[in-house]
């Protein structure tokens, strides 16, 4: 009989091999396993009380923001009214979806409750990560009377709601998220050098890029208009993407149950090539690099004369001292379509509840109490937000408005025809930074048309696979 | 007993000392334990860092992404699908480009900055001392910066340089060299020390027979001080090399992959895949193709160093 003696090499090697025995039986490839039924909604009995889940502990997480730094001071009114403590956590938006990206697909359940986008929820919600919140809105139990979802504007509403089935429309399907605060996307520009040199803001595309053009002086470093155009998605969602559909021009359209790409119809491609036209002609000279801050910045130094993005983006650049240009911005629905059409893609910062969350009770009832009435008034008279509740707009909310020129205009003016309008797929992301791509390649002077054409293709088949 | 120590070198009188007390007797079965203890430390980190390697490959071999996270098995085909696709390739290009530019700049400044330093001069030390700075900066953070001096409506480049408001460093065709530029402002300092450290090592003797016999410096330089330096440098451009094949902060920070796929390495590209699209089995072969092409890289410059070591120490011709 021989003996073997295990070497130490041997020894480190077998080790090695048997951490990864377990770790390839129980790699957690799966997804969350937490139920988002929202059969925890209907465990709720008896009549409401904001005390029925006092004592508890819940954790928040959220990005700094003009939404959740309104809503800051006002934690503990909440903490006294139902006996819940809350512990936000706080990511700088740059990392914050990464950060909830990540957390999500851990599934651990760290946060009770996540801000997110509209968009966000095509992502989170097929693996489940999302808890569906039509149960808990359903239950008198555990809403209150005093709640009045209808309250919020009907488009912040159905784009939070989706059924997860390609092609179909938003609106169908659970309650993903409550929305919180929102933004349409608009003009605001610098009326002090609008009235020096005698000129109004553009009613038509063709006359913005002219406008633009012609308040471009590149010796005096000014421009005309910023807008993004990083390699990001967030580059297509604000000015493009309100532009675009008002221009009649669609992201897909649906043939059998499937989407079909169209940012190459003959519409889209001639939209597409002017609006890199104008990026060039009037745009900030590193455009592929402009993000939200970058426009906004620009146009409070004084660089930009317009900047086409989100209102709630450019007001903090009007209130005294913020900026060079404070006091000097108003704002302007933009270029109407051809047909008159003021479509505006909104982006709204919701509420969500984690699935996987153990305090579903408390967690409903902070995104109650945060997306409800009383409370979103006083963070609406505290802070400049826009807030998600008609009653709000028409109390609280004008009366803050009276140092913002043209707001109250802009926004009664866009408000009807403002929804998502994208066309909600589970690859918005991947699909939508390819396309913010093809933007900078055609900006870079690849041919539109055949540039689009390639991206239109590609998209096709991604969201087939 | 006692036993008497004595030693070739020693002098004097001899000197008596009581013998050390006897080892106590250590069992057997602890004695063959022992090395198996001393392993677990090592264990434990090869399992922290095999376990996310280990788990990259396996879901490389899956299609596990968030919209399917109950995935299954497909072999090959993420590969294939990767492989295929003209991104990839792209990527492969634009991370070989940074890499190979980037090194062979800092290692040329480097070797450069180090022998100027060399010298014993007032300024050479103040510079030795000045030149670790860039090192002392995070380089994500330095990447912030050298946004912000690229900006060309208020960046301090343009305005310094007189290139206007519209010159733009980050352009399709000039980000790759700009983000280049960062990283050899980081590193360069880095590869200066290594070979600084290398040539003070160098031993002076050949160096004054040389100017006895009336060499020239540059002569001295390539006859004698390169081959003797070559392992350091070698060291200095494996670190630099394998660095910049896996670079992402500074790219990132700077361009993120842009404008277009201009500057998308593979690390962004993992990145995309793994943490924007959630696509976690695309992002892990990227991962795992970058880091066979970083391995095979790493196995062939260690073998020349190996090389390099053994011909500066005379043992090959």
């Amino acid at each position: 009989m021989t003996t073997r003696n295990t070497s130490r090499r041997n020894f480190l090697l077998g080790g090695a091999a048997a951490a990864s025995v377990p770790l390839l039986n129980a790699c957690g490839v799966g997804g969350s396993t937490a139920d988002n039924s929202g059969a925890a909604a209907n465990d709720v009995t008896g009549g409401f009380d904001w005390k029925k889940a006092s004592g508890t502990k819940i954790k928040i997480l959220q990005t700094p923001h003009p939404y959740q730094q309104s809503f800051q001071p006002l934690l503990s009114e909440f903490t006294e009214l139902t006996g819940i403590e809350v512990q936000a956590d706080l990511v700088a938006e740059a990392d914050y979806f990464t950060k909830l990206n990540t957390e999500l697909a851990g599934g651990t359940g760290a946060h009770d409750v996540f801000m997110t986008g509209a968009y966000f929820i095509w992502q989170y919600g097929p693996p489940g990560w999302m808890e569906d919140l039509d149960p808990w809105l359903k239950n008198t139990s555990a809403t209150s009377p005093d709640y009045d979802f209808e309250d919020i504007y009907e488009g912040l509403r159905t784009s939070t709601r989706w059924d997860f089935k390609p092609g179909s429309p938003l609106g169908t399907g659970g309650q993903w998220a409550i929305p919180w605060g929102f933004e349409t996307n608009v003009i605001a520009y610098n009326k002090r050098l609008f009235a020096s040199r005698g000129v109004k803001p553009a009613e038509t595309f063709d006359d913005l890029i002219q406008l633009a053009t012609d308040l471009t002086d590149r010796s005096k470093n000014q421009y005309g208009i910023a807008f993004r155009g990083s390699k990001s998605w967030a580059t297509i969602h604000p000015g493009f993407m309100t532009q675009y559909s008002r221009m009649g021009c669609k992201d897909y359209t649906s043939e059998g149950g499937k989407l079909v790409a169209a940012m190459n119809s003959p519409e889209a491609v001639d939209f597409t090539a002017k609006w890199v036209q104008l990026a060039k002609a009037a745009g900030p000279t590193s455009w592929t690099t402009y993000e939200y801050p970058d426009c906004t910045r620009d146009l409070g130094n004084g660089n930009a004369a317009m900047v086409y993005d989100a209102d709630s983006a450019t007001y903090p650049k009007n209130k005294p001292g913020a900026s060079k240009e404070a006091g000097n911005l108003a704002w302007h629905p933009g270029p109407a379509g051809p047909d008159g059409s003021y479509a505006t893609n909104l982006w709204t910062w919701s509420l969500a509840m984690n699935a996987a969350s153990k305090q579903k009770l408390a967690a409903w009832l902070f995104i109650q109490w945060a997306t409800g009435k009383d409370a979103m008034s006083k963070a609406t008279k505290a802070a400049f937000a826009d807030p998600t509740r008609k009653s709000v707009f028409d109390g609280a909310f004008k009366q803050t408005l009276g140092a913002f020129p043209g707001y109250l205009e802009t926004f009664e003016k866009v408000i009807d025809s403002t929804k998502i309008q994208f066309s909600p797929q589970t690859k918005f992301f991947e699909t939508t930074e390819d396309w913010a791509v093809a933007l900078q390649d055609i900006y870079a002077g690849q041919n539109a048309k055949s540039r689009l054409d390639a991206l239109a293709d590609s998209n096709t088949r991604k969201l087939a696979s | 007993m006692t036993t008497t120590v004595t030693g070739p070198h020693r002098e004097g009188p001899r000197q008596e000392r009581e013998a050390p007390p006897p080892l106590p007797t250590v069992p057997a079965w602890r004695r063959r334990l022992r090395p198996y203890l001393l392993s677990v430390p090592a264990v434990a980190i090869i399992i922290g860092i095999l376990y996310p390697f280990v788990l990259g490959v396996y879901y490389s071999f899956l299609n596990y992404a968030a919209v399917n996270p109950n995935p299954v098995w497909v072999g090959l085909r993420n590969f294939k699908a990767v492989l295929t696709a003209p991104e990839f390739w792209h990527s492969v290009q634009v991370t070989l480009v940074y890499a190979v530019s980037a090194t062979a700049i800092e290692t040329v400044l480097g070797i450069g900055i180090a022998l100027l330093l060399n010298r014993s001069s007032i300024i050479g030390k103040i510079f030795e001392k000045v030149l670790i700075l860039p090192l002392m900066i995070a380089p994500v953070i330095a990447a912030v910066i050298w946004k912000l001096m690229f900006n060309p409506q208020f960046g301090v480049l343009n305005h310094v340089l007189g290139l206007g408001s519209t010159f733009d460093w980050l352009s399709r065709d000039r980000a790759l060299w700009s983000t280049v530029l960062v990283d050899v402002w980081i590193y360069t300092p880095f590869v200066a020390i290594l070979v600084l450290a290398g040539v003070r090592s160098l031993p002076k003797e050949p160096f004054e027979a040389s100017d006895v016999d009336g060499a020239g410096w540059f002569y001295m330089f390539r006859r004698l001080m390169l081959p003797m330096m070559w392992p350091y440098i070698l060291v200095a451009v494996i670190f630099r090399l394998m660095d910049c094949l896996k670079i992402f902060d500074i790219v990132y920070v700077l361009t993120a992959g842009g404008p277009g796929n201009a500057t998308r390495t593979l690390q962004v590209g993992a990145f995309e895949d793994s943490i924007t699209n959630l696509n976690y089995s695309r992002g892990s072969t990227y991962m795992f193709l970058l880091w066979i092409i970083v391995f095979a890289v790493a196995r062939y410059l260690v073998s020349v160093l190996g090389r390099a070591q053994r011909r500066a120490a005379g043992a090959e011709g």
